[in-house]
């Protein structure tokens, strides 16, 4: 048995609804950011999979993932940056308390 | 052969480290688990032959944005000392949702599976040739979203400064 893209895609899905579960579930942000990073690479995997199993492979699968990559990292850097920020001002990190522009 | 279990090895220790990230009350650990994951997802892609992304999936998600949430976490914990134990919500309804959403994309591609073809020679891309290739798309026929993607880390890194620095010079 060799294997094939369907292989890749499942794993790729399975880590995908791993990372939606904790990303409802979590209620530190920091926690939902580390979530959300498991999607991330569920969703490299699935584009560097395609581009693998492709009829003539090329590269350019793995150049999608180099995008989700870096955009990823801003997505982290500005996240983190606003956790930060709230937790100086109101000494929170879980999500749900943070309800400044609630009332 | 080898390659089979290897791969089924890698995907047990990938679902099992990620499964620990959302789960384990210390979110500490959930770090380092996270850290496990990323490095299995380096090695999955080593086995597919992208060689350099490997690379920089440990450079940036394990070097750079693992070590800058277990540096949030001690910065927002060690001031006050408050605990670091995770609460939960909503467990069972979002373990139904990931659980029914996991089902429905499994069955669909298994039901395609006859459609998605066989598996491609293990010599058709990768290796050092990759890379290149990589580097002739990036500065070739993708280089408008590759100025991009520098454009959107610059602003972001500026963002996180201006984000960070303004509110304390503010309030204290």
């Amino acid at each position: 048995m060799t294997l094939t893209l369907t292989h890749y895609l499942v794993l790729a899905a399975l880590l995908f609804c791993l990372g939606v579960y904790g990303a409802i579930t979590r209620k530190n942000a920091i926690g939902i950011l580390m979530a959300l990073e498991l999607v991330f690479n569920a969703v490299n995997l699935t584009l560097v999979a395609a581009g693998r199993f492709r009829p003539q492979p090329d590269a350019v699968g793995q150049l999608f993932a180099l995008f989700v990559i870096a955009a990823a990292a801003a997505e982290s850097i500005l996240g983190l940056a606003i956790i930060l920020a709230i937790y100086r001002r109101r000494v929170v990190v879980n999500a749900d308390e943070m309800d400044l522009m609630k009332n | 052969m080898a390659e089979t279990i290897l791969f089924y090895v890698l995907a047990g220790l990938l679902l099992l480290s990620a499964g620990l990230v959302v789960t384990v009350r210390n979110i500490f650990h959930a770090a380092l688990y996270l850290a496990l994951a990323l490095f299995v997802v380096a090695a999955l892609y080593v086995m597919l032959g992208a060689y350099f992304l490997a690379a920089v999936q440990v450079l940036i998600y394990i070097g750079a944005v693992v070590i800058l949430a277990i540096f949030v976490i001690n910065l927002t914990r060690t001031v006050t000392g408050a605990p670091v134990t995770l609460t939960r919500r909503w467990v069972i309804p979002a373990a139904l949702v990931s659980a029914l959403t996991a089902s429905l994309i499994v069955v669909a591609l298994l039901k395609s599976a006859g459609t998605t073809g066989a598996a491609v020679p293990a010599a058709a891309v990768g290796g050092e040739g990759a890379a290149a290739a990589l580097g002739r798309h990036l500065l070739g026929d993708f280089v408008l979203p590759f100025e991009l993607v520098s454009v959107l880390l610059l602003s972001a890194l500026i963002a996180a400064v201006v984000i960070v620095n303004k509110d304390g010079e503010e309030d204290r």
